[in-house]
């Protein structure tokens, strides 16, 4: 059985703020294996972006890492010092950011960025760098590299952009990604491209891929198993073809709902009432029990732990054989 | 008998300047750029329906927007909302009634409201702009009632727009829209930098309105989904020209024009049904030197010597030379 | 035809107003007043300033003696040492008096309060001149802005007292002498004001244009509202921010600066003397061992300046949405 590239067991990150601690993450754990794409799936303020700049080590005072562990290929990160975390940043774990506008310096040539980031992490000369740097360029499909690797990044479009910065992230050949929404700024036909291109390389290079997005559709296309997550916790995860036409979690199940599809559209989007809590007010046992509309007793009281069902987990009482003979009893009497 | 379309746009033009400063062409000696964000866009909008048009960036989709409601001036080309020209200078003071009865719903949740105003007032500001209702108390009742039509409580009237959630906000510039009983509403990506979930709320919400006062809806979006659940008619924009204007059950099932069908193939397939597509070809090119002829050419798979050359006109309903013409396309086996 | 149908009844409209009590409870827990509390130089400086002020306006109160009404002084009184009582009247001289037997302790009160007038009334008038052309000039752009920009430009390439001179200096050729004491007053404060207005127009023309491409302002051009009724009333507000910073700093500035064009004999007469006048007095005694006339008012124009440019400090972190 394969070592998963990059393992995360229990992760819970907290923000120290004058007024109380909020624990953004709250036990989270997966394993992506290599050549896997994984997507993390939630709406604003599930805590998807922090988990993957927890992975990176990007989380600055007054964040900090409170529990758990990140081993990647065997070997702890996520407690290390702060240079060491910079050996690793780069050459072993790189990421993708949501806007290809801020993520180049608009002040350096698109060459020079690239042999700097490859200089840094590979012992290259100038000269080695720049074929490397144009040999990227081609695999991310940026057209007649030898001449645009001396452009600067505002004369190139968005998606080529973007294209680019993938390439920058690839610079150093890291065993592992993380995207964090890395198609939402684009138009939809360059984001179909950017999508693909994201599949292809994973799959070439080897390299384990985490995908952050709130855009559900993106990861039907992209990934291979997905993390649906809510308020610091992750709800659902599973394959994604399961997930996505079957879930199982309430809350996947209302998500999956509420998105509009191309096809004939019934007459009301299912609608899940209130809204995601805010860190500061996470309800005690279940943190859905409040918008659920099958919620029951005792997920008033006890946080659902992850449960194995076909094949995924399910943090929800539902699935859980002492809870679910409560449940019929109630909904009996 | 059909009745007079209620919204009727006529060949619209926007063209801005966006010539560098004069030193620097007289330095440079480069001639003077325009951008011609619309090009001649007509189509027609029923009473109580809701037209959508759609693009991505671009397109000249808001900047339409933004010329029907009047927001901006018009560089050629007429607009007239139950039979009052908003171009026409004469007829300044029949303008003037209608403000009060169209109104626009705002992208960003937080800048379409004043952060330092409280929410009551901005609700209230309609009201009194346009004297709907006279005298405090009343005001006061009918923002109450207001804002329990868009589903937050009265109260929520005192705090201001920073204390309320982005989909609570777009509640509010909803009831903000209604408050002066207006008929006919812009909505420019109203759900665009919602969340799915609040998102789905919205939509329901305006379709609920809509049904109950009957609405009229100009529908900006960039997502195609979301448009097949909110629109009766759909209008395809690309590069300032309006390519295909379909109903909406007939663009999705049998969309005619090539940008139309490529579009609706990027959409991702949430469904996952593996359906056959055509692949994306290329990136909307710079608006400010488009291609010759048809501006989709370069990305058409469908393209011929005729397209370079000579811009199609619209034939009921799409601007194609392919369709005119019958040509069509192989998809290629499926791998 | 859309008429809102009432709909089921609505519990009794809850009311609008908001009470006292809650703004004050609504302050209490601000970000403001937090930071407020616990930075100890804000909280200093405040006292110092809130104190300086009282004792200003309560000069007439206060002062033991008003220092420049002649009949209360007795030239015999000149020249006491702080803490000794004079030769003539007998009176307790705290800070010492100077070569007309005033007493020093008096006439900073007074001096100060004269200060303080001068220095609000200035900003005040810097603030309105300069947030209404900053207004028009982000809001309507074109010409007006070009116009007002270059004006503020130029006006921002000179030091600010050279300006105030110049104003000074036309005044004087437009006012007949017999005026000059009683529009005194009202010459330096629009001197010093015109001097200052450019850096507001500046910030609040850059915020303006921010503001006035953002989706609430098109919402009120939708309904119909006034270019003025936008500017006055949706993003006035909004640009306010750095505007108090500055504000607060430029009152610190103009104190000082009606000092010095006191001190260069430009500024107020003796009879309405403020601490520039005291200091431009006091000049002339400090190498004859007569210390003190100059030492007390200069002490107190730094004591005051740096209260108040501390406080504007404290402030502009305070309100640096990016420092929280």
């Amino acid at each position: 059985m394969n070592e998963p590239v990059i393992s995360v067991r229990n992760l819970q990150v907290e923000f120290v703020t004058r007024r109380a601690t909020l624990r953004a993450i709250d036990g989270v754990s997966f394993d992506i294996a290599r050549g896997e794409v994984l997507g993390v799936v939630g709406e604003s303020g599930a805590g998807k972006s922090v988990t993957g700049a927890a992975i990176i080590g990007l989380i600055e005072p007054p964040g900090r890492i409170s529990g758990g562990e990140i081993v990647l290929n065997g070997r702890r990160i996520d407690n290390l010092p702060p240079d060491e975390m910079r050996k690793i940043r780069g050459r072993k774990v790189a990421m993708i950011f949501q806007d290809p506008l801020t993520s180049l310096n608009p002040l350096f040539r698109v060459g020079e960025q690239l042999i700097e980031t490859i200089r840094t992490h590979l012992p290259m000369n100038e000269r080695q760098a720049r074929n490397r740097a144009i040999e990227l360029l081609t695999e991310v499909g940026i057209p007649a590299p030898e001449k645009r690797i001396d452009g600067y990044p505002h004369e190139f479009s968005g998606g080529m952009r973007q294209r680019v910065v993938i390439a920058l992230a690839l610079c150093a050949e890291p065993d592992f990604i993380v995207a964090d929404e890395p198609t939402t700024a684009l138009d939809v036909s360059v984001q179909a491209q950017i999508i693909s291109l994201i599949k292809k390389l994973g799959r070439e290079r080897g390299m384990a891929v985490m995908l952050v997005t709130h855009d559900m559709g993106v990861i039907a296309e992209t990934a291979d198993r997905v993390a649906v997550m809510y308020a610091g916790r992750i709800a659902e995860i599973g394959p994604v073809r399961d997930v996505v036409q079957r879930p199982l979690h309430p809350y996947a199940k209302g998500l999956m709902g509420a998105i509009p599809t191309l096809e004939a559209s019934a007459s009301r989007l299912v609608q899940i009432p209130g809204s995601m809590p805010r860190l500061s007010s996470i309800p005690t046992g279940c943190a859905f029990n409040p918008r659920c509309s099958e919620v029951f007793a005792r997920c008033h009281v006890d946080r659902p732990a992850p449960l194995p069902v076909n094949g995924r987990r399910v943090a929800c009482h539902l699935y859980d054989q002492t809870s679910a003979e409560i449940f019929s009893a109630e909904a009996s009497r | 008998m059909n009745p007079r379309p209620y919204v009727e746009v006529t060949d619209l033009k926007k063209v801005f300047d966006v010539s560098k400063p004069w030193l620097n062409r007289v330095l440079e000696q480069s001639p003077k750029q325009y951008l011609k964000a619309v090009d001649g866009v007509s189509f027609d909008i029923k009473k109580g329906e809701t037209f959508a048009l759609v693009g991505e960036s671009g397109s000249g989709k808001s900047t339409v927007a933004k010329m029907v409601v009047g927001l901006l001036g018009v560089s050629g080309g007429e607009v007239t909302i139950d039979g009052v020209s908003m171009t026409d200078k004469n007829q300044a003071a029949q303008r003037a009634k209608l403000r009060r009865r169209m109104q626009m719903i705002f992208q960003d949740p937080f800048a379409s409201l004043n952060p330092r105003w409280r929410v009551d007032r901005i609700i209230a500001e309609p009201i009194r702009a346009f004297s709907v209702v006279e005298g405090e108390a009343e005001i006061v009742a009918r923002v109450g009632e207001l804002l329990t039509l868009v589903g937050l409580h009265p109260d929520d009237g005192r705090k201001f727009p920073h204390e309320f959630s982005g989909g609570q906000r777009q509640r509010v510039a909803i009831a903000r829209a209604l408050a002066s009983n207006s008929d006919f509403i812009v909505c420019d990506e109203p759900t665009s930098a919602l969340d799915v979930s609040v998102q789905a709320q919205i939509l329901n919400l305006m379709r609920d309105l809509q049904e109950k006062f009957g609405l009229t809806y100009l529908f900006i979006s960039h997502n195609l989904a979301v448009v097949r659940h909110m629109a009766t008619r759909i209008g395809v924009m690309y590069l300032g020209r309006l390519v295909e204007v379909s109903e909406a059950k007939d663009m999705f099932t049998n969309p005619r024009h090539p940008y139309t069908r490529m579009l609706l193939d990027a959409v991702p397939d949430l469904a996952m049904s593996g359906r056959q597509r055509i692949p994306v070809a290329g990136e909307i090119p710079n608006p400010i030197t488009p291609p010759s002829g048809c501006t989709f050419h370069p990305r058409c798979p469908l393209a011929n010597e005729r397209c370079v050359v000579e811009a199609p006109r619209s034939i009921d309903g799409v601007a194609c030379h392919a369709v005119v013409e019958g040509r069509k396309l192989v998809i290629p086996a499926a791998a | 035809m859309s008429d809102l149908a009432k709909p089921a009844p609505v519990e009794a409209p809850a009311k609008l107003k908001i009470t006292f009590k809650e703004r004050v409870a609504l302050w209490r827990d601000s970000d403001l007043w937090l930071s407020f509390k616990s930075s100890p130089v804000a909280i200093v400086s405040a006292t110092v300033t809130l104190l300086i002020v009282i004792l200003a306006l309560m000069a007439n109160v206060l002062a033991p003696q008003n220092a420049f009404d002649p009949v209360a002084l007795n030239l015999l009184d000149g020249f006491s040492h702080p803490m000794e009582r004079g030769a003539g009247s007998g009176m307790l001289f705290i800070m010492g008096s100077d070569e007309q037997g005033r007493d020093l302790f008096s006439a900073l009160f007074y001096g100060t309060r004269l200060s303080l007038v001068v220095g609000l009334a200035s900003v005040v008038f810097s603030m309105v001149v300069g947030i209404g052309l900053g207004l028009m000039a982000g809001y309507l752009g074109g010409r007006i802005e070009m116009l007002i920009m270059r004006v503020a430009d130029i006006q921002l390439s000179f030091p600010a007292i050279l300006i105030a001179l110049l104003i000074f200096g036309v005044a004087r050729s437009l006012i007949p002498p017999q005026q000059y004491e009683t529009t005194a007053v009202i010459v330096i404060i629009v001197a010093i004001g015109l001097s200052n207005w450019a850096q507001y127009a500046r910030t609040v023309r850059a915020s303006t244009m921010v503001e006035r491409n953002k989706e609430y302002v098109q919402a009120a051009r939708l309904m119909g509202v006034s270019g003025f009724g936008i500017m006055a009333r949706h993003v006035l507000p909004n640009v306010m921010g750095p505007v108090l910073v500055i504000a607060t700093i430029n009152l610190a500035l103009a104190i000082i600066e009606e000092a010095t064009l006191s001190f260069l004999g430009v500024g107020l007469p003796i009879t309405q003397p403020s601490l520039g006048t005291l200091i431009r007095s006091g000049q002339k005694f400090l190498l004859s061992g007569e210390w003190w006339i100059l030492f007390f008012p200069a002490m107190m124009l730094v004591i005051l300046a740096l209260a108040i440019n501390l406080l504007g400090d404290w402030l502009r972190d305070a309100l640096n949405p990016k420092l929280r």
